[in-house]
């Protein structure tokens, strides 16, 4: 009986300890850094992909939490914010506080007075857009 | 005898000094309240100096408060208002153009980028956005100096079949429209106030957007562009495509395309309002035959 307990006693340390080690390697991301958003709006996509669901609506100007993921795939980031964790592509974000319309005319910003669908859909433009730039002279 | 010579000698000496006293009381407390007796002191010490810098800088943070306060109310400036508004106008359109879907990469942008730099516009920045609708067929809309935001159907370049070459030769259509401000003018709206501050005025109404909006509707679903302003961009890219021969010539076969689309599908039967016209277009394009 006195041996059963042992037993029992140490299988649940073996799976306290198991869990600890899980979150420290799988389950918990390491912060890698901080960057802005730097589009007028955007979202943090579900999976990495353009068409992946929403999870949040960032503005520009929003700093994010860049987390550590062996899984991203190239030019996308990790983040978090507020609560949600998830994709935002890398070219949305600037190590600098970028310039933002918002900031730049608070005051005529507020005319436009966005409702939600009107914010998620802004937010969807960057995402569609197929962006370029001709060589400087 | 020699005692009473002495306190007569004290009295005398203390009547002297009480005789002698020239300020009273008031006058020489009004001496003590009188800075001017330590003025020299406090100069020396730096303190007057230190007192008048503490002085401005206090000025100067309350100006540039205030400049930052009333820069709050600027207007944007005409870069980031035709960005702001020519993208406004996408969001509001965005169930009638349909253009939140998903889509593969089709290679537009590499292709247009590459036919801006053979013909040496460099340091444009542009995007491209794919709609889902027959609704617009091609359009470039305002969005700053060297600035461009373009639309295109998906449905119509694939009812035309159109390459990639194409398409960037539709683009480049637009923006040459752009450079020429064709669709800010044709708006016919006032933009006097941009760049300027309304501070201490009557704040901006959301009508003055929506006025902008309606102007784009009308211009991109009925209104489009007039004879004169197609006839120049159509030579201004008959100049740019001479140089190449080949390119000239899907330009020529581009607008013959889409002169048969527009006579036989009904679909796009409304083209003609917005662009005339891919036959007159043509013509301008014809060399003009010679009389002898």
């Amino acid at each position: 009986m006195g041996d059963h307990s042992v037993s029992v006693e140490s299988m649940r340390l073996c799976v306290a300890i198991g869990l600890v080690f899980l979150l420290n390697s799988g389950f918990a991301n390491e912060v890698m850094g901080r960057k802005y958003f730097n589009e007028f709006l955007g979202h943090v996509h579900k999976n990495p992909a353009r068409d992946s669901a929403s999870l949040t609506i960032v503005q520009c100007q929003h700093s994010v939490k860049l987390l550590s993921n062996e899984s991203t795939p190239e030019g996308w980031a990790y983040v978090q914010v507020g609560e949600d964790k998830g994709y935002i592509e890398l070219r949305f974000l600037s190590t600098n506080r970028p310039p933002c319309f918002q900031e730049k005319y608070p005051k005529f910003y507020q005319t436009f007075n966005l409702d939600l669908s009107e914010m998620y859909f802004w937010g969807k433009l960057s995402d569609h857009y197929l962006q370029g730039r001709t060589q400087a002279k | 005898m020699n005692r009473w010579i002495y306190s007569l000698l004290i009295q005398l000496l203390f009547l002297s000094q009480v005789m002698g006293q020239t300020e009273t009381m008031e006058e020489s407390e009004k001496d003590l309240l009188n800075y001017s007796n330590i003025k020299s002191v406090l100069k020396n010490d730096g303190l007057v100096e230190e007192k008048k810098k503490k002085e401005q800088i206090v000025k100067e943070i309350k100006k540039e408060k205030q400049k930052i306060n009333i820069s709050r109310y600027d207007f944007p400036n005409e870069d980031d208002f035709w960005l702001q508004i020519s993208e406004y106008w996408l969001v509001k359109n965005a169930q009638l153009l349909r253009w939140d879907f998903p889509k593969p990469e089709y290679g537009i942008d590499s292709a247009f980028k590459n036919l801006l730099e053979n013909f040496g516009f460099y340091n444009k920045h542009y995007k491209i956005l794919i709609v889902n609708s027959p609704k617009v067929t091609h359009l470039g809309l305002p969005a700053g100096k060297d600035r461009y935001i373009f639309v295109i159907s998906l449905p119509f370049m694939r009812t035309m079949d159109l390459t990639k070459v194409d398409i960037s030769l539709l683009l480049l259509e637009d923006m040459l429209r752009l450079e020429k401000d064709y669709l800010k003018n044709n708006l016919d709206q006032k933009t006097d106030f941009l760049g300027s501050n309304f501070y201490g005025k009557e704040a901006p109404k959301k009508e003055l957007i929506m006025k902008f909006l309606g102007g784009y509707d009308e211009i991109i679903f009925s209104k489009g562009f007039n004879f004169q302003q197609q006839f120049e961009v159509t030579k201004q890219m008959d100049s740019y495509l001479k140089s190449d021969p080949a390119l000239w010539g899907a330009y020529f076969n581009l607008l013959k395309k889409i002169d048969r689309l527009i006579k036989n599908d009904l679909l796009y039967k409304d083209y003609l309002k917005i662009y005339p016209s891919p036959e007159l277009q043509m013509q301008w394009l014809s060399p003009k035959k010679k009389v002898i």
